[in-house]
Formats: C-alpha cells, sequence, structure tokens
C-alpha cells in the first residue's frame, strides 16, 4: 500500500517541528522536504508561525515590579 | 525511601536555609510563569493573581518540592490547579470543541491563495494581536496546552505531568489547539480582506 508522500508528511509536520520523531521517521520527512518545494515552503510557515506565537506572547513585558511585589506579598502571608 | 530521607515531619537544622533557597530559586520562574499565565487567563491583574496564588501554595508546600526535578513543571503544576480552582469557582468548566478535518496547510492555503508569495510575506500578514486574541479564543482545555507547549517551552512530558493527563491526550490537543488556532486566524485574515 502507497501513502502520498505529502500526505504524509503533512502528518508529521507537527511533531516533526516538535523534535519528537524517531530518527528514522524524521529522516524520511527531511529527504521528501528536500525533494518538495509544496511541502517545504509549508514547514517554514509552520516553523515561522510557531516562533511569531511564542514572540508575540513573550514580547510584552512583565509589569514593572512584578517579582518585588511578589514576594513582598508572600512574605506578608507566610 | 532512601535511608538520607528524614521522617516524615521531621524538621531538620538546615530547613531554614533550604526553604529561603527554595524562594529564591523559585522566583526565578515568577517571569516565566507570569507569560504563561498571562495567555491562560487573559488579563494582566489575574495573571498577578494567579502567580500569586501559585507561588503562596508553592511555598507552603515546598518540602513536597524534589530537589533536581524540573522546578518550573512543579510550579507550573501548581498554577494550573490553581487556574483550574478558579474556574471552577467562576463555574467556567472547559469545553471540547469539535473540529472539522481541514489539513495542517490549512492557514497558509488560505493565506497563500491570493497568489504564490514567500512564506515570510505570508507570516507578515499575521499581526501579534491577531495571535494573541486567536489564542485567547481557544477552548481552555486546548488553550493550556498549546500555551505550555508552545509558549512555555514545556516538553510533551512535562504538560502531561502538568496537566495530570497521558502524553497521547497532549499531543492530541496540542493538534487540535493548533489546528484551531490557524483556523481562527485563517478566518480573521479572510475578515480583513473583505473589510
Amino acid at each position: 500500500m502507497s501513502v502520498d508522500p505529502c500526505r504524509g508528511a503533512e502528518s508529521m509536520m507537527q511533531p516533526y517541528i516538535d523534535r519528537v520523531l524517531t530518527e528514522v521517521e524524521a529522516a524520511r520527512i527531511d529527504a521528501h522536504l528536500r525533494d518538495c518545494s509544496y511541502c517545504s515552503d509549508r514547514y517554514v510557515f509552520e516553523r515561522s508561525l510557531r516562533s511569531a506565537v511564542k514572540e508575540c506572547c513573550c514580547e510584552e513585558p512583565v509589569p514593572a515590579g512584578f517579582v518585588e511585589r511578589l514576594r513582598r506579598r508572600c512574605s506578608d502571608q507566610a | 525511601m532512601a535511608p538520607t530521607d528524614p521522617p516524615p515531619g521531621v524538621v531538620q537544622a538546615s530547613e531554614v536555609h533550604d526553604r529561603s533557597g527554595f524562594e529564591e530559586e523559585a522566583l526565578l520562574h515568577a517571569e516565566h510563569l507570569y507569560r504563561i499565565a498571562l495567555r491562560l487567563t487573559g488579563s494582566r491583574q489575574a495573571a498577578e493573581d494567579l502567580v500569586q496564588e501559585t507561588y503562596l501554595r508553592a511555598f507552603r508546600a515546598w518540602r513536597r518540592y524534589r530537589p533536581g526535578t524540573n522546578l518550573a513543571a512543579w510550579l507550573a503544576t501548581i498554577m494550573r490547579n490553581a487556574n483550574l480552582d478558579e474556574l471552577r469557582r467562576q463555574s467556567r468548566r472547559p469545553v471540547q470543541e469539535p473540529l472539522d478535518d481541514d489539513g495542517d496547510y490549512y492557514l497558509y492555503n488560505r493565506l497563500a491563495a491570493a497568489g504564490p508569495q514567500p512564506q515570510d510575506e505570508v507570516i507578515a500578514r499575521l499581526s501579534g494581536n491577531a495571535i494573541v486574541s486567536a489564542l485567547g479564543d481557544l477552548p481552555p482545555n486546548f488553550r493550556e496546552v498549546v500555551v505550555l507547549v508552545d509558549v512555555g517551552d514545556f516538553t510533551y512530558a512535562d504538560a502531561a505531568g502538568i496537566l495530570g493527563i497521558p502524553i497521547g491526550t497532549v499531543m492530541s490537543r496540542l493538534y487540535r489547539g493548533r489546528r484551531l488556532l490557524k483556523r481562527a486566524l485563517a478566518d480573521q485574515a479572510g475578515d480583513g480582506e473583505a473589510a
């Protein structure tokens, strides 16, 4: 039984980016991405999206004095 | 029990020092936890209150932390439980959301539909506010997994421990949560084009 390699790559894309595939599985995706511009374009996009999610959630500065306030409240209630 | 462990309830002479060392070490994770809390609660004040409640609980339970294990994950577990308690208090229960099988590349395909373009242009069409808003709109049980793994950098195993669910459930919620996020972003991008 043969599986469409692009469908196979799509179904493995998230664990591939998360680096939780086995070496054999990851090598199979590596090889497919080298040969397939359709999937490699989408791989770059998925990775960029992951970075964008993280960056936009972490770029807002922690409120001024947050840790000191936390330390004070914890010691007040200890 | 290891031979060096004190019997339960016995206070060691070094305990005061150990506790203050624990507190200092734990506070190093406060900003990381705040960023996760901000995405779980959606407001700065609620996030700050949640982190404070987390540290109050952690400092009370500090003896239960096993040195050498992942302190950030231990604190995140406490924070998750505190957040659940707050959600229960507000009677907002996590809900499941059905998901159509529209493919992992759905967002890319929607954004690129106007014509072929480089990936960086496609990603540039998504604003930070749109991403934060879409993340905040995810059902809580999907949002917490996406936030822990994609924002908090916790592993699948850490997330499973923090949430008290099997790794397989983490993977399926992560998969569905990311798909819902992309679908929401695609819808927002579509609205922008229509405006």
